[in-house]
């Protein structure tokens, strides 16, 4: 494993369309939740994100989200935003509408330096997680087929196991 | 050779269920949310294990529903338990059972 060199995300426009406004999603959300911190988020996809860390000490799991819950909101959102630059370089939202299909498969090389692509793993599984609140998924035997949502869901996890297959290579 | 007894005055934490002779651990729990690829890659970039280490553990997550990840003092712990979150994984902080 070579730690130091990037790696090279390849994705197709649709795709990266798509991931952008996801991401943007989960950013919004994160900044119209403020927090001072000791309170678990009304929210429970951001409960999610800042779990209890003591089990039967109802004391200590407040004092330490005070302590830990705004900083880990806040990276999230920070390393939200981050995604969001490196999948539309110019700035611009992606602007899907007047392409071609051919156009829409094409790839899009992203490269990452490895500290970066830590913070694309973490954004991509905390959206997991903020889906899998949504979607209700509470044991490994809860998906739907049907529902196009858990088709995201399940795409999400394989970019994510793709990009950690990448790294760990 | 003497031994140094902790003074009371010491004990800062009131807690009356805190035993300073049992160490404190970091336990990681399941869920059906986090890839296994993701939990040995978090295992092996955060704490540094080889990839065995790092899939024993993870494999310990799957099946029994949880591991210690780490073991010492409660500081510590409550770091690991920290960068958990960070990474998204379910992590919390315990005192060893008896």
């Amino acid at each position: 494993m070579n730690r130091d060199s990037p790696v090279v995300l390849e994705i197709s426009v649709i795709e990266a369309a798509h991931l952008a406004d996801l991401v943007g999603q989960f950013a919004e959300l994160l900044a119209e939740s403020p927090t001072d911190g000791s309170l678990l988020p009304d929210d429970p996809a951001l409960a999610r994100l800042v779990p209890d860390a003591y089990r039967d000490d109802a004391a200590a799991a407040r004092e330490f989200r005070a302590l830990t819950a705004a900083d880990l909101l806040q990276r999230r959102q920070d390393e939200a935003v981050a995604v969001l630059q490196d999948l539309s370089p110019d700035g611009e939202p992606w602007d899907t509408g007047g392409l071609s299909d051919d156009e829409l498969t094409e790839t899009v090389e992203i490269r990452l330096p490895r500290a970066r692509a830590q913070a694309w793993l973490r954004t991509l599984n905390a959206l997991r997680l903020v889906l899998a609140t949504r979607l209700g998924i509470d044991t490994d035997d809860d998906h739907d087929d049907g529902d196009p949502r858990f088709g995201i869901y399940d795409w999400l996890g394989y970019r994510l196991d793709g990009l950690v297959a990448a790294l760990d290579a | 050779m003497s031994i140094a007894l902790p003074d009371i005055d010491e004990v800062t934490r009131s807690d009356e269920r805190v035993d300073p002779e049992r160490p404190w651990q970091t336990v990681v729990w399941n869920d059906p949310v986090n890839l296994m690829t993701y939990v040995v890659h978090v295992f092996r970039e955060y704490f540094g294990h080889p990839p065995e280490v790092a899939t024993r553990l993870m494999l310990a997550v799957h099946h029994e529903g949880r591991a210690v990840v780490s073991e010492g003092p409660r500081e510590q712990m409550e770091l690991h338990a920290q960068a958990m979150h960070d990474y998204g994984l379910w992590a919390t902080v315990q005192q060893a059972p008896q």
